[in-house]
């Protein structure tokens, strides 16, 4: 399963972005609705969308588009883009 | 999808939602399904902005809900919001800052107009409000944590005080509180009388007792409801993140139990079930099989049935009127009931028999003219395909409970069914079925003579009274739930007819009638307030309930409306036909009460008197003490 287009699609309809949002301007620092009440909802709808749970070193690391998809393809979904190196 | 709902309750509570959206147009209602099935946040906000394209005629009525906490649902009110607006309403929801339970009650209820229906509902947990009951041998376990409970059980009673001091009328839901879902060594936690568990069933238990005691005060059943859903409902991490302990599938659940629980104060229940005999109250039918053929009694399928008597017996003592809809010979159906040892109901548990070769839904229209309800009144429950289907175009205000013939579904149906909700059993519930019963009796009987003779020969008694706190609950429950005899329909609240009782010179008055029969209750209700120049007395709400119509209550209740204006100086009243799609009844009788026509157009008919003379009370009624 490609993660790739469905998780853009579903924080583009959870932040309300315009359609042509590109995946690289999806960040906590760059969104002003990211706030933390936010952030408590998407853990909830990644979990509730994705059927997974997150541990609490990936909740504190779930903080733009690049490491949600990340986080995700180390729980066995594969994606068409390379995971972002983490250091 | 984890947030799929894949179990029985799950299905029940989807089962529900579109039962409740199903006047909705479809592009909300596929919203609205995607978005309770998905349990997603974002379809969540898509489906309420979808609902705010609609009219307000569409979306039901306001309803203001004030929500104190001692956890964090601000994340969860886009869900809440969802839910109460489905049951359908206009729903304006406000939380309250967290863990300012009482800072805030000792304030009135503040929403934008006090003059709307609404409730306050205060959810709390075990975790915040008595945290050592979790690690009793750390707080004194026994002897200090049971002084802790005790105090907690003061805080129920001092939390109950400030809101009827300060809200008074403003229904309020106390949750209770369930077993904490993350609790080490449940064994040990069960095993005292003062420990965890005990201690959690106290505080409970207290929440029950507060509420049976004070009409206003209703339980919201958390505690029950987290013991079916399961621990399914519980996400220990966004606990601990956050303060907010339920998962996506939970939060939907949740939502929904809130919305159920609130559905009483603005859609009124069934009163009425209708249903089959054969395949329903007994396996087997009754005209091919022969009496000795029919499956009833402990054994498999017959406990099935068995089950169905049981919980049909129970709403009837709730006050929903039994209706049998057979298509038998009446001789072998009662035939059935006389001679079947398992029986628990009896032939003279339902209201209305109707047992013929005649269509269902003509039978269940003769029904609801001999029982003097609305279509809308009823609900249906047949095991057969065809009937339900036939009902359902034919009669789609009828309410359908069960979907399939097998008799475990139509027993599921009683189970899971909202259409009999009701937030109390009163004394009029408790006498229904003998007052409808009666009252089919009165009618043959009226047949025979004369309307006057007739309506003498009932011995009727009323009583006027003063609308007070003693028939508040019968007086608002009357304005909320009669369609029929009633000039205005004009819903008001508890809070509406306290302001009325509070405006200098208003009357209102409440008509309790005794007959031969036994005691009917309070069965009609004046409000007037005084308008601006105080010689004026305008006429709000006039309404007699549908179980006494036609035998002169409304006449009374003028009668003493205008003794009463006399005797205050009033010079004038004036009154209002607000026309409904049920309220044709009394489109005349203002002019038969002798007032003016002064304004007219589709939407009401306005009415002056003056001067204002005494008129006779009906000669047919005795009047008692009125207080």
């Amino acid at each position: 399963m490609k993660i790739d287009d469905h998780l853009l699609s579903l924080l583009i309809e959870f932040f309300d972005l315009p359609p042509d949002t590109r995946p690289g301007d999806i960040t906590q620092q760059s969104l002003a609705a990211w706030d933390s009440l936010a952030m408590v909802q998407l853990i909830t709808e990644l979990e509730a969308t994705f059927s997974v749970e997150f541990g609490i070193e990936e909740i504190q690391r779930l903080r733009s588009y690049h490491e949600i998809r990340d986080a995700l393809c180390k729980k066995g979904f594969s994606s068409h883009v390379p995971p972002i190196s983490r250091t | 999808m984890s947030g799929d709902f894949d179990n029985e309750r799950g299905l029940n509570s989807l089962n529900l939602v579109r039962q409740w959206i199903r006047g909705f147009p479809d592009v909300q209602k596929a919203a609205i399904m995607e978005a309770v099935e998905s349990a997603s946040l974002a379809k969540t906000r898509r489906a309420l902005r979808l609902l705010q394209e609609l009219g307000p005629e569409q979306r039901g009525p306001v309803l203001d809900v004030e929500i104190l906490s001692t956890y964090n649902l601000e994340p969860l009110l886009p869900v809440l919001e969802l839910a109460v607006n489905c049951l359908p309403s206009q729903a304006r929801l406000w939380l309250a800052p967290l863990d300012s339970i009482e800072a805030h009650i000792a304030q009135p209820a503040r929403w934008p107009s006090q003059a709307l229906s609404g409730a306050r509902i205060i959810i709390w947990r075990i975790e915040e409000v008595l945290p050592e009951a979790l690690y009793p041998l750390s707080h004194g376990f026994p002897e200090r944590l049971a002084a802790r409970v005790d105090q907690l059980l003061q805080r129920i009673e001092r939390v109950v005080g400030l809101h009827r001091r300060n809200s008074p009328g403003v229904p309020l839901f106390l949750s209770t509180m369930p077993i904490p879902v993350n609790l080490a060594n449940p064994v040990s936690a069960a095993q005292h009388c003062a420990g965890p568990f005990a201690s959690v069933s106290r505080v409970n238990q207290k929440i029950y007792e507060v509420a049976a005691r004070d009409d206003g005060v209703h339980v919201l059943d958390l505690a029950s409801w987290a013991a079916f859903e399961g621990s399914v409902h519980a996400d220990a991490m966004v606990d601990f993140l956050a303060r907010q302990p339920l998962s996506a599938k939970g939060q939907v659940g949740f939502a929904l139990f809130i919305a159920r629980c609130l559905r009483p104060l603005i859609i009124p229940r069934r009163k009425v079930l209708a249903l089959d005999l054969d395949n329903t109250l007994w396996g087997g039918v009754v005209g091919e099989d022969g009496v000795n053929g029919l499956k009833l009694g402990h054994e498999f399928p017959g406990n099935i049935h068995l089950r169905i008597q049981r919980e049909l017996l129970e709403l009837k003592h709730r006050g929903v009127l039994l209706v049998i809809l057979s298509k038998n010979n009446e001789a072998d159906a009662r035939e059935a009931f006389e001679s079947l040892p398992d029986m628990i109901l009896k032939w003279e548990d339902f209201a209305v028999r109707k047992i013929d070769w005649n269509h269902k839904h003509e039978n269940l229209r003769a029904a609801a003219r001999e029982l003097g309800l609305g279509i809308d009144s009823f609900a249906f429950l047949d095991d057969s395909d065809y009937e339900r289907e036939q009902m359902r175009q034919l009669m789609p205000e009828v309410l359908i409970l069960n979907e399939r013939p097998d008799p475990l579904q139509t027993l599921r149906a009683l189970w899971e069914t909202d259409a009999f909700d009701s937030l109390a059993v009163t004394e009029e519930d408790r006498r229904r079925h003998r007052d409808y019963t009666l009252r089919t009796a009165r009618d043959v009987e009226g047949h025979q003579n004369d309307l006057e003779a007739f309506l003498k020969s009932l011995e009727m008694e009323a009583t006027i009274e003063e609308v007070g706190p003693s028939n508040m609950e019968r007086v608002v429950t009357m304005l909320g739930k009669t369609n029929q005899f009633n000039l205005t329909t004009r819903r008001h609240s508890h809070v509406q007819v306290q302001t009325m009782l509070a405006s200098p010179g208003s009357v209102a008055l409440a008509l309790r009638l005794r007959d031969k029969f036994g005691d009917q209750g309070i069965i009609a209700v004046l409000l007037a307030v005084r308008a601006g120049d105080a010689a004026t007395l305008v006429i709000d709400s006039f309404l007699v309930s549908c179980r006494a119509l036609g035998r002169g209550a409304e006449d009374a209740l003028w009668a003493e409306l205008l003794s009463r204006a006399c005797r205050q100086s009033v010079h004038s009243l004036e009154a209002e036909y607000i026309p409904t799609a049920k309220n044709g009844i009394v489109a005349g009788l203002y002019d038969r009460l002798g007032l003016q026509r002064v304004e007219h157009d589709s939407s009401s008919t306005r009415y002056v008197l003056e001067p204002i003379v005494p008129v006779e009370f009906p000669s047919w009624i005795h009047f008692g003490q009125s207080n």
